[in-house]
C-alpha cells in the first residue's frame, strides 16, 4: 500500500475477492477490552464445545433396552408431549458455548457464548490482505463473546447473602473463603473421623472469623429474652467495639429457634451504640488457618510453642482493650478479664468458649462430637451450672461430662496436661474435673436460692473472671438477670471455683447487694438501678 | 462434531496478522453470492483526500444487476459505490478463528472495523423501497375461500372406522389361551428386552386374554403402583438376572 506524498489525494486500488469454495467457517472471538487479552502472548490454546447443556435439554440418553427401561416409553413420552403441546427446543451443537483454555493447565480459561442476531440484518465479512495485495473477504459465521472464568473460589448467591447479613460482625474477611474451602473438603472427606473432627471443628469455627463484639448478642439469648425492654436498656450510649483485624474469633452462633426473631438482620443494628464489653474480649489468637491442619495431629498433645504464642497474643489485646475501655461507665476492666462466652440456643446445649486456641478448638471439637451425639439426653437446666472443665482463659469448653467417652476423656486429659504445664497450678487434670462434675451437678441447682454459709471462698488464681460483687453488680445494673444467667456468666472453669462454690459465693453476693426483684416470664429476675 | 479438546492453531496471531471486520448490507452480500468462481466482487479504493483517509468499495459491473442473470440494464440496479466508514477497535479485542471439520485455527486479530454504506442515489432508494415492501408483508394473512368448508356430520348408522374395527375383530377372533408354558416363555423373552411393561403392551405382545395373562404374570412378576415406572409390571427378583448397574442400585436401595 503506497501513497505518494506531493498531491493531496492519492489512491490505491485493491481487488476484493470472495472465495467460494472454502470449507472454513470463520467466527469472531470477541474479548472485553478490560480483560487485557493479548493473543500474541499465547503459547498454546485448546478449544472445545461446552456440551454440558445436552443432558439438561432433554434428549436424555437414558438407556434404551438396558436396565430400567420401559416398553414403549419413547412413544408414550412423545404422545404426551404432543398432547400437551410441549415444544422443547432442540439442542443445537452449533450454538453451544466454547471453552477456551490458554497456556495449558495453569493458564487462563475462557468461556465463549454465542451472540445472537448477528447475521440477521447485515452480514459481517473478514477482509484479509493477501500477499498479492488483493483483499479476500470471508463471511462471518458466528460471533462469540469470550469471558475469562474465575479460578478462585466464589461464593454462591445464598452464601453471599449470608455473609452480607453478617458483614457488621465479621471483620476477618479472609476467613470466609477459608471456611468454605474447609466445608467443601469436609464434604468430600476421605477419613470419616477426620472429617467429622474437622467438621465439628468447623462448626466451632462455624460462622467463621466472627468477632464476638459485644455481649449484646449474648443477652439476646438469655432467659428473659422476650422482653423488649432488655434490648432498650442495653442500647444506652455504648459504642461498638472494633477489634483487631486478622484475629478471627470462632463463635458458634445458632439462632434462637424458640423465639420468633426477626430474620433480616440487615441494618438492624446500625443505629445501636454499644460499648466495649468489659467482660468479654474477643482478643484472640491465631487465625484459624493454622488450626485445622494441626488439629488432627495434635489431638493428644499440643505444641507448646504454639501455646505460648497464643497466650502472649492474648496478653496484648487485653491491654489494648483496657486502654480503649477507659471511658466505660463500669470502668472496671482488668486485662485478665477476658471472659468469653458462647451461648448456644436456649435448648440448653452447653456453651463452649470461643477460644481459638488449638486446645480449645480441639477439645471443643471433640466434645462437640460428643455433644452432638447426645443432644436429646441433655436436660435443659444443666447448661449453666454444669461446666465440667476448669480452665483459665484458654479454657476448654464445658461439656456434658456424662456423655464423654473414655477415649475422649483420655485425650482431653492429655490436652489439659499439656496445657497445664504452662499455666497456673490450680488446674487439675480434666478427668478429675469431669468426675467431680456429675456429683456437683445435682446439688447446684437446688442450692441456688438458699444462702449457704461461706465455705471459705476460694480465691481463683490466674483466672480471668472474678466472681466479685463488682462484677455481679455490673451485670445486674445492665439488665435484669436470673440466677441461672448469672451463673452462666461466671463459669466455673473461668473462675476456678467449683460449681458449688460458685453458687455459694454468688448467693452471698446477692445477699449483700440486695437487688430488686422482678418476675419476667415466670422467672425471678434480679436487677439493680443506679 | 468436535468432541475432544482440539488444539488451536495459533499461526495467525503469532504472525500478527491483522484483519478488517466489515459490515456489509444484506443486498450487497446477496450480490456477492452471485459472483463467479474466481470470486472477484469489486475493488477497494483507499485514498487520502486532504489528509483524510477515504476507503471506498466499488462493486464490479457484472454484479450490479438484481435480476436473474447478469444483465446490466435490468429494472433494478444495485448501487456501485459504497464508502466504508472505518472505526478503531479500542474498546474491544477481537480475534478471528476459523473452524473446519478437523481443525480450529486462529486467523488473526481485528485491527479495524468498517461499515459499508451506500450512496443515497435514486437507485438505492428504489431498492430500499422494494425491500421494505417485501418485509412489511405479514406472514399470516387472510385468504378468501371459494367454497365454504363445512364439516357437517351426517348421521351414520355406523362409522366407517368402526366398521373396519369390527371386521378386524371378527377376523382375528377372540384371543386364544395358549399353553401356560408358552406364554411364560413369551413373557420372559419380552422382559429380556425391557424391564417394565404395561399390561396392555403385554396383551399385545402375547395375544392372550387379559385375565389369563394377569394370572400368569402375577406368578412371576410384580406391579409397580408408584415410583418411576408407574403402573407397570416387572419380573420378580428371583426371575431376574439382569446385569445392569441400575439393577444393582435398585437392589441395594431396597435392601437398605
Amino acid at each position: 500500500m503506497t501513497s505518494l506524498g506531493g498531491s493531496s489525494s492519492s489512491t490505491t486500488e485493491y481487488t476484493v475477492r470472495v472465495p467460494k469454495n472454502t470449507s472454513k467457517r470463520y467466527n469472531i472471538m470477541a474479548f472485553n477490552a478490560g480483560d487485557r487479552v493479548n493473543c500474541s502472548t499465547w503459547t498454546q490454546a485448546r478449544m472445545e464445545r461446552d456440551m454440558s447443556a445436552r443432558r439438561i435439554y432433554g434428549d436424555d440418553e437414558s438407556a434404551e433396552g438396558a436396565g430400567g427401561s420401559e416398553f414403549g416409553k419413547k412413544q408414550r413420552d412423545e404422545a404426551r408431549r404432543r398432547k400437551y403441546g410441549i415444544i422443547t427446543k432442540e439442542f443445537k451443537a452449533e450454538d453451544q458455548p466454547w471453552i477456551l483454555k490458554v497456556n495449558g493447565k495453569g493458564g487462563k480459561r475462557f468461556k465463549g457464548l454465542r451472540k445472537g442476531g448477528v447475521t440477521e440484518n447485515a452480514s459481517y465479512y473478514i477482509f484479509t490482505q493477501c500477499p498479492d495485495g488483493a483483499f479476500e473477504a470471508f463471511p462471518v459465521n458466528g460471533w462469540y463473546n469470550f469471558t475469562p472464568q474465575a479460578k478462585h473460589r466464589t461464593l454462591t448467591a445464598e452464601e453471599a447473602e449470608e455473609e452480607w447479613g453478617r458483614r457488621n460482625k465479621v471483620v476477618n474477611h479472609f476467613s470466609i473463603m477459608l471456611q468454605k474451602r474447609f466445608r467443601e473438603q469436609e464434604r468430600g472427606g476421605d477419613d470419616e473421623d477426620e472429617s467429622e473432627k474437622t467438621g465439628k471443628k468447623k462448626k466451632n469455627i462455624g460462622r467463621g472469623g466472627e468477632l464476638h463484639i459485644t455481649d449484646l448478642e449474648d443477652d439476646l439469648m438469655m432467659s428473659s429474652d422476650n422482653s423488649d425492654s432488655s434490648m432498650g436498656e442495653d442500647a444506652d450510649g455504648k459504642s461498638k467495639a472494633k477489634k483487631n483485624v486478622g484475629k478471627g474469633k470462632k463463635k458458634k452462633r445458632k439462632s434462637n429457634d424458640k423465639e420468633a426473631v426477626e430474620e433480616s438482620d440487615d441494618g438492624d443494628y446500625e443505629g445501636l451504640e454499644v460499648d466495649y464489653m468489659s467482660d468479654e474480649s474477643s482478643s484472640d489468637e491465631e487465625p484459624e488457618k493454622g488450626k485445622p491442619s494441626k488439629t488432627e495431629e495434635h489431638l493428644k498433645g499440643i505444641d507448646e510453642a504454639s501455646e505460648s504464642e497464643e497466650e502472649s497474643e492474648e496478653e496484648k489485646p487485653n491491654e489494648e482493650e483496657a486502654k480503649e475501655e477507659e471511658e466505660e461507665e463500669e470502668g472496671k476492666k482488668t486485662p485478665v478479664q477476658t471472659e468469653k462466652k458462647k451461648k448456644k440456643d436456649s435448648s440448653g446445649e452447653s456453651e463452649s468458649s470461643d477460644d481459638s486456641d488449638i486446645e480449645g478448638e480441639t477439645a471443643s471439637a471433640l466434645f462437640m462430637m460428643q455433644k452432638k451425639r447426645t443432644p436429646p439426653k441433655r436436660p435443659s437446666g444443666r447448661g449453666s451450672a454444669g461446666s465440667s472443665k476448669t480452665g483459665s482463659r484458654p479454657g476448654t469448653p464445658s461439656i456434658d461430662s456424662a456423655t464423654t467417652s473414655n477415649t475422649l476423656r483420655a485425650a482431653a486429659s492429655k490436652l489439659e496436661q499439656g496445657k497445664r504445664q504452662n499455666q497456673g497450678p490450680t488446674e487439675s487434670p480434666a478427668a478429675k474435673r469431669l468426675k467431680m462434675d456429675p456429683s456437683s451437678q445435682s446439688p447446684a441447682p437446688s442450692g441456688k436460692s438458699t444462702p449457704q454459709p461461706p465455705s471459705g471462698k476460694s480465691t481463683p488464681s490466674s483466672s480471668d473472671v472474678q466472681l466479685t460483687e463488682e462484677a455481679v453488680r455490673r451485670y445486674l445494673i445492665r439488665k435484669p438477670m436470673t440466677t441461672k444467667d448469672l451463673l452462666k456468666k461466671f463459669q466455673t472453669k473461668r473462675t476456678g471455683l467449683s460449681s458449688e462454690q460458685t453458687v455459694n459465693v454468688l448467693a452471698q453476693i446477692l445477699k449483700r447487694l440486695n437487688p430488686e426483684r422482678k418476675i419476667i416470664n415466670d422467672k425471678m429476675h434480679f436487677y439493680l438501678t443506679e | 462434531m468436535r468432541e475432544t479438546m482440539s488444539e488451536v492453531n495459533l499461526n495467525g496471531v503469532k504472525q500478527n496478522k491483522g484483519v478488517w471486520l466489515v459490515k456489509i448490507p444484506k443486498y450487497l452480500s446477496q450480490q456477492w453470492e452471485k459472483a463467479t468462481e474466481k470470486g472477484e466482487v469489486g475493488t477497494i479504493t483507499i485514498g487520502k483526500k486532504q489528509g483524510k483517509t477515504e476507503v471506498r468499495f466499488s462493486l464490479s459491473e457484472e454484479l450490479t444487476a438484481r435480476g436473474a442473470t447478469g444483465e446490466s440494464d435490468a429494472s433494478l440496479q444495485v448501487p456501485r459505490h459504497h464508502p466504508l466508514t472505518m472505526h478503531t477497535v479500542k474498546g474491544q479485542t477481537m480475534a478471528v478463528f476459523s473452524q473446519t471439520e478437523s481443525e480450529i485455527s486462529l486467523e488473526g486479530m481485528v485491527v479495524h472495523r468498517a461499515e459499508c454504506r451506500a450512496v443515497a442515489s435514486d437507485n438505492y432508494m428504489k431498492l430500499k423501497k422494494l425491500q421494505i415492501q417485501e418485509s412489511i408483508k405479514p406472514q399470516r394473512f387472510s385468504q378468501q375461500l371459494e367454497k365454504a368448508v363445512t364439516h357437517v356430520f351426517k348421521p351414520v348408522a355406523n362409522h366407517s372406522f368402526n366398521v373396519a374395527y369390527q371386521k378386524k375383530k371378527k377376523t382375528e377372533g377372540k384371543m386364544v389361551r395358549a399353553e401356560r408354558q408358552v406364554v411364560l416363555d413369551m413373557l420372559f423373552s419380552a422382559f429380556e428386552k425391557h424391564h417394565y411393561y404395561n399390561i396392555k403392551d403385554l396383551v399385545e405382545i402375547t395375544k392372550q386374554p387379559v385375565t389369563y395373562l394377569k394370572e400368569i404374570i402375577r406368578e412371576i412378576g410384580t406391579y409397580n403402583s408408584k415410583g418411576k415406572h408407574k403402573n407397570t409390571w416387572k419380573l420378580k427378583r428371583e426371575y431376574r438376572n439382569y446385569e445392569s448397574e441400575e439393577e444393582k442400585d435398585e437392589e441395594e436401595m431396597q435392601t437398605v
